[in-house]
């Protein structure tokens, strides 16, 4: 066995403990409980009937002839309840379910026959602060799209009799068409919208969630050492410091690898129960072999950033508890392009704001994400040559430190600080 | 032949000197023990030799190579055990050994060998094949004293050997380093057990504010300055 493998062997034992395996475990099985209940209540939102509840205080024929076209709809389950007042009838909704309660007040019959505009009380019950139970609640402006459209078709059918209401109503039926990376594509830019936002926001969560494992493995793993009082002894080992970091490195990545995995695992079923069955695909914005080589390249030079990094703020931990914060500035860095690419992109953004952005290494992964699907391999590689000078620079300053009394003595420094 | 040369050591930490000019030098076979309060200086110019910490000034070779530019083949020659050092908590005891002692074996007939001397040092049986972190206190001392003489290293520098350690423990660590230093091993360990030192070290320094402020076989001190253990010999010198 190579002193390499020595290191990375005994690295890969101490930081891979039964008790990590267990929450790596938790972790996916609350991955899979989790998806799987809001798969079914996101399902359940999008192909159930809108349940509402009509209160008609009108009694006119105009009335009761609208209530029984809302309730031959397909998406809507109303429910006429019969009550003297608004507080009853809500009662009476609630105990049905409904997620709302119309009230079509007195005289309303009349003002639609004379074509005026005619009040309808809108009240959303809502029984929770869930996204999906507000999202229920607001529903039940379906149904008053749909008794404002019945009429429409009405009012325009007796001024234009031989015409087509629909063909009056919308006169012009727009066709959609995206043209990218020099294809034309059938589809909306809604659609093209929420097929990027997909694509490119697994790139940044998978570099966060490797980025966060691999450091935190490294940070630990030096916390432990100095805990320990075992870092001493193996620094007096008949082997080289570049070693010793290859080794710490690598043991680290390991594990940080095995439990990204996994985790990725958890989290793409996660956000597969999410993705609707009925989601678009677009070949012009697939990615091809390159493509992935390329991205592949930039993500493992972050890594690689963030353990060289994660290793020298590792010296300054002075034990496990300690090391547990010491992440926390690769983590900013990380959620920095994070955020800013959440909420705009490279080729708009003010150019202070890029210039910190290409700064920070970690950004040139995401970006890259983006700039593939759009045939941009200039700024992905000048990220790679980037990110490549970063690392080999903090190797160089890594191996210096271990090199010096700072790998034992920096602690000592830091308290002398306060 | 000499083992360990030091020459006029001095090494800062900031503003603070911790050592401040120690001369002294170790025969090969020797057991040589640094001697002086907390803070004295014992352990940074333990750590200097061990090849840890580099020194601000002077000069220290062990069997011939500087410990800065050869520090390589320093480290072949030695083995470091530190004061209140432990292993990793996580490998199971024998586990443990191997790691170690794969980094000096040539073949792992030499790291069988190596790893068979510990477990008899240690006295642990069974229990190494537990993990470390169940270990005590004494079983600890136990396995890193084996661990540091597994390899019978030609240098070893012993920080605290015996510290935290009961009666029975510390005289078991004490008999092992007699013995190896019987067998050609050089030690090199500091203490302030002034009565431990008297008992196991041919010849003494005795450290103060980082000066080395007297050298000598115990005996001879004793006589030197009438003083009936070496604590006396420490207080008169230091007064």
């Amino acid at each position: 066995m190579s002193h390499l493998t020595n290191i990375l062997w005994k690295e890969v034992k101490e930081l891979l403990t039964g008790q990590m395996i267990a929450s790596m475990l938790i972790m996916v099985v609350f991955f899979v409980i989790f998806g799987s209940v809001m798969g079914n209540v996101q399902e359940e939102a999008i192909s159930g009937k809108t349940s509402i509840a009509l209160l008609d205080l009108d009694g006119s024929e105009e009335s009761q002839r609208l209530t029984e076209m809302v309730g031959s709809q397909g998406n809507i389950a109303l429910t006429v309840v019969s009550a003297h007042g608004v507080e009853e009838a809500l009662k009476l909704a609630e105990g049905y379910d409904s997620n709302a309660l119309l009230v079509l007040p007195e005289g309303f019959g009349e003002k639609i026959e004379n074509m005026d505009n005619a009040d309808v009380e809108v009240y959303a019950i809502v029984r929770g602060l869930g996204i999906m139970d507000t999202m229920s609640s607001t529903q039940a402006q379906v149904a008053i799209s749909i008794i404002n459209n019945i009429l429409a078709q009405e009012y325009v059918k007796k001024a234009y009799p031989d015409k087509e209401p629909q063909s009056v109503l919308n006169p012009i039926v727009p066709k959609n068409f995206i043209f990218i990376k020099g294809a034309i594509n059938e589809g909306s830019p809604e659609a093209i919208a929420s097929l990027l936002m997909g694509q490119s926001i697994l790139v940044p969560v998978i570099l966060m969630i490797a980025i966060m494992f691999a450091g935190q493995m490294v940070i630990t793993s030096m916390g432990m050492e100095k805990e320990n009082k075992t870092l001493e002894t193996l620094l007096t080992m008949p082997v080289s410091r570049g070693t010793i970091i290859l080794g710490k490195i690598g043991g680290a990545t390991v594990v940080a690898f095995i439990m990204s995995i996994v985790y990725l695992a958890g989290f793409g079923y996660y956000m597969y129960s999410l993705t609707p069955s009925n989601s678009i695909s677009m070949p012009a914005l697939s990615m091809g072999v390159i493509d992935y080589a390329l991205l592949g390249i930039s993500l493992f030079l972050a890594i690689l950033v963030a353990l060289s990094l994660s290793m020298l703020l590792g010296v300054y931990s002075q034990d496990t508890k300690s090391a547990q914060t010491m992440i926390l500035p690769v983590t900013i860095l990380v959620m920095i392009p994070f955020f800013l690419l959440m909420f705009s992109d490279y080729t708009t953004m003010p150019s202070a704001l890029l210039a910190v952005m290409f700064a920070i290494p970690f950004s040139h992964p995401m970006i890259a994400s983006r700039a593939l699907l759009f045939g941009d391999y200039n700024i992905v590689i000048a990220g790679i040559i980037y990110m490549t000078l970063f690392s080999a620079i903090l190797w160089l300053i890594t191996v210096r430190v271990f090199r010096s009394d700072r790998v034992i003595t920096a602690k000592l420094s830091l308290r002398r600080r306060r | 032949m000499i083992a360990i040369s030091v020459e006029g050591l001095e090494k800062n930490f900031g503003g603070v000197k911790a050592v401040d000019g120690a001369s002294f030098s170790v025969s090969a076979g020797e057991i040589f023990g640094l001697i002086g309060p907390n803070g004295a200086g014992k352990s940074t110019t333990l750590r200097i030799v061990s090849t840890l910490l580099q020194p601000s000034n002077g000069s220290v070779n062990v069997f011939g190579h500087d410990v800065v530019k050869e520090a390589s083949e320093v480290r072949k020659l030695i083995s470091y055990l530190p004061e209140d050092a432990g292993a990793y908590k996580n490998l199971k005891g024998i586990e443990y050994l191997n790691f170690m002692a794969e980094f000096f074996a040539k073949n792992r007939e030499e790291r069988e060998q190596m790893v068979k001397r510990a477990v008899e040092l240690s006295a642990l049986g069974e229990r190494l094949n537990d993990k470390i972190s169940t270990y005590s206190k004494g079983m600890m001392r136990k396995i890193l004293v084996a661990r540091a003489l597994m390899i019978k290293p030609k240098l070893a520098i012993l920080d605290e050997p015996t510290g935290g350690l009961d009666v029975l423990n510390a005289r078991e660590v004490r008999d092992t380093v007699k013995r190896f230093a019987k067998e050609g091993t050089t030690f090199l360990l500091s203490s302030h057990n002034m009565l431990e030192v008297d008992f196991l070290c041919d010849r003494i320094a005795l450290i103060d504010r980082g000066r080395i402020v007297e050298t000598g076989k115990p005996a001879e001190l004793k006589e030197k300055y009438k003083a009936a253990n070496i604590e006396d010999v420490f207080v008169e010198v230091i007064s």
